[in-house]
């Protein structure tokens, strides 16, 4: 994985614990300057979590338990509440699945654009209003002169996603986490905040950490992509590896799940029986064994680590050499 | 049920909003969600509305099962007029037609039991009453993979496939010859997408049942449904068999809506002809004149601007609303 050569941010073993259940378990990854990795999974998988930590932002129910989130030098799992705000919105940023839930109803744009500037490079407020404006030009807001003056309700759900990117890249941090950002969206529109999302992260080398459930989203934008399930991650792959040849049961069932082009009309799709375990129970082996159709004595009492694969294509199974039989099985 | 006779017919119908004079100000603008569509669907058929939001699917929805009244038209279920209807007969016609909505959680209510929840249809109309009540709410509970002993409990305890179940079972509580499936698949997690999918299909091999799926994502309208409709902004600009619809799309905003949507394969996906559209969909309170699309049109020409085409049959069966495809 060429990630690896230089990452910008790396997560090491990251636990984060609720009620005494590790709802994130020892997840680790690595994303390098202009590449965008996919956290993807279901709901309750720990993708957002890991997300929160990552910008100091885990509700008081959660605690970080073990693991590290290098920032270049900087362990952002340990640093001050103090000194996490000038980092946050600075180096590492945040948009989320809702836009108009994100923005202030009683600023406008243009306002709450210029104060993430402001707040971090202490300049006018005509500097960073100018500044705010060229950001809409960036994010191709048409009329920006206008549009900076307006507030959320005036704008469409596309329109004010835009504004969030601005937001959220103003001050050109070195990570951006998009969380579910086209989820909410149109999908004429979703593939042009898909398309904007590109074009930034090549413009800027900004690294993405795009947290998603949808294996379209993941084919179009990702580079690398890392499967989670209840807390851990299954597996982790370059996406064309992953796509062309899961090697963990769960993520070869999760594409054959998805309708394909070449499939039969009203064919029974293949599908996961039982449903994801609750934190209070997961057990000691692995957590995917309950509905795994290779699940053996094993699987529920070790738990399997990240095995290498090659070429940077990692998964946590204890039988990736019997994962011909679940492609037997989804066909 | 008469196999030869559409479960729904629906002619030129159009359902208005506001253009009456308010408190304070003058009058309104009328937004024309719908505006003259026709359609008809089969015994055991499938029909995929598909749409973005504000193109008048949810209205167009809703004025089939009677709870819009529209401006015009006519709107007849197994051959009976639902327009104008009176509420005896409305309410008999309306036991044949019944809906799904995207969110579970949001259709069931929380302070009653699951078997509460799919009797009371069959309360209301009377249909059974005591043990054979309750043997009925056991029958349905199993057609959709849940258990007889899953009625005494509360939609919380369940997961959100499992409570579309419970929102499918009791959709089926009456019998309907018709399910109006409003993004049924939308809010859940991909593994449980297909199993709700794999339900709906198996429940129509049995029954009988017709479906309009209203829905974004094309490939689960490729896999679930017999004939595609796309519409936008209150006009069908598009019908046609699926394999006809996904083999040959003819309207640009079908392509440019089949190219935004992302395959889930990387090779596919990256490779595919990309037709982004720029701009928004016009507010209906504001419709362009012509042809409504051509604001966004990559192929418009003067006369888009000028005359609205009509929906037109093509050789292949399909039908399109468009000047240039």
């Amino acid at each position: 994985m060429d990630v690896a050569a230089n990452p910008l941010l790396s997560v090491d073993r990251l636990t984060i614990d609720i009620a005494g259940a590790h709802v994130v378990d020892e997840v680790s990854f690595t994303v390098a300057p202009g590449k965008v990795i996919a956290l993807v999974g279901e709901s309750g998988c720990g993708k957002s979590l890991t997300s929160y930590a990552m910008l100091g932002l885990l509700p008081p129910a959660a605690r970080r338990t073990e693991g590290r989130i290098m920032l270049e030098n900087v362990d952002l799992a340990v640093i001050s509440e103090r000194r996490f705000r000038k980092v946050r919105g600075k180096d590492i940023s945040i948009i989320f699945q809702e836009p108009s839930a994100s923005l202030d109803p009683l600023t406008t744009v243009g306002e709450q654009i210029a104060e993430a500037y402001r707040v971090h490079h202490g300049v006018s407020k005509t500097e960073a209003f100018e500044k705010a404006r060229q950001m809409l030009v960036d994010v191709g807001i048409p009329d920006p002169g206008r549009r900076m003056y307006q507030y959320p309700f005036e704008l469409s759900g596309g329109m004010c996603q835009r504004i969030m990117i601005s937001i959220a890249l103003i001050c050109g941090p070195r990570v951006l986490i998009a969380d579910e950002p086209t989820t909410a969206l149109d999908v004429t529109i979703q593939a042009q905040i898909l398309d904007l999302m590109k074009k930034l992260v090549a413009e800027r080398g900004t690294a993405i950490v795009l947290i998603t459930h949808d294996m379209g989203v993941v084919a179009d934008i990702a580079d690398d992509v890392a499967v989670m399930y209840a807390g851990r991650i299954a597996e982790i792959a370059p996406v064309h590896a992953l796509f062309r040849e899961p090697k963990h049961p769960y993520t070869a069932l999760l594409l054959a799940s998805v309708p394909k082009l070449d499939d039969a009309p009203k064919a029974d799709l293949a599908t996961i029986e039982g449903m994801v375990p609750n934190p209070s129970e997961f057990g000691v082996g692995c957590r995917f064994a309950d509905r795994c159709p290779l699940a053996t004595d094993k699987c529920r009492l070790e738990q399997p680590s990240l095995v290498d694969c090659g070429n940077g294509h990692r998964s946590a199974c204890w039988h990736i050499d019997r994962l011909a039989e679940i492609r037997k099985v989804a066909t | 049920m008469n196999g030869t006779k559409n479960v729904l017919e629906i002619r030129d119908v159009a359902v208005h909003f506001g253009g009456r004079s308010g408190l304070l100000s003058g009058t309104g603008p009328v937004v024309k969600a719908v505006n003259g569509v026709d359609l008809r669907i089969g015994h055991a058929e499938t029909v995929a509305l598909v749409g973005e939001s504000g193109c008048g699917k949810s209205t167009l929805s809703n004025t089939i099962v009677g709870l819009q009244a529209p401006a015009s038209g006519s709107v007849r279920i197994n051959g009976e007029e639902v327009v104008g209807a009176g509420k005896k007969k409305l309410n008999d016609i309306r036991r044949k037609v019944q809906m799904i909505f995207q969110d579970p959680a949001l259709s069931l209510d929380p302070r009653s039991t699951v078997g509460a929840t799919i009797a009371e249809p069959m309360i209301v109309r009377g249909v059974a009453s005591g043990k054979e009540l309750k043997a009925r709410v056991a029958t349905l509970l199993q057609q959709v993979g849940l258990r007889a002993e899953h009625a005494d409990r509360y939609p919380h305890q369940f997961s959100g496939g499992q409570r579309q179940r419970i929102v499918i079972a009791r959709a089926l509580a009456l019998e309907p010859d018709l399910v109006i499936c409003d993004e049924p698949v939308s809010a859940l997690d991909v593994s449980v997408r297909a199993q709700i999918l794999n339900l709906l299909v198996a429940l129509q091999k049995r029954t009988g049942v017709s479906y309009l799926f209203v829905s974004h994502d094309l490939g689960v309208v490729r896999h679930i449904c017999d004939r595609v409709v796309v519409m936008y902004l209150g006009r069908f600009v598009e019908m046609a068999d699926r394999d006809t619809f996904f083999a040959n799309p003819k309207h640009p905003y079908t392509k440019a809506l089949m190219s935004a949507v992302p395959e889930a394969d990387p090779v596919v996906q990256r490779s595919k002809e990309r037709l982004i559209l720029s701009g928004e969909l016009p507010s209906p309170a504001n419709i362009p004149s012509g042809c409504a699309f051509h604001t966004r049109c990559p192929l418009a020409t003067e006369i888009c601007s000028r005359e609205r085409p009509e929906l037109t049959p093509r050789a292949d069966g399909a039908r399109v609303a468009c000047h240039h495809a």
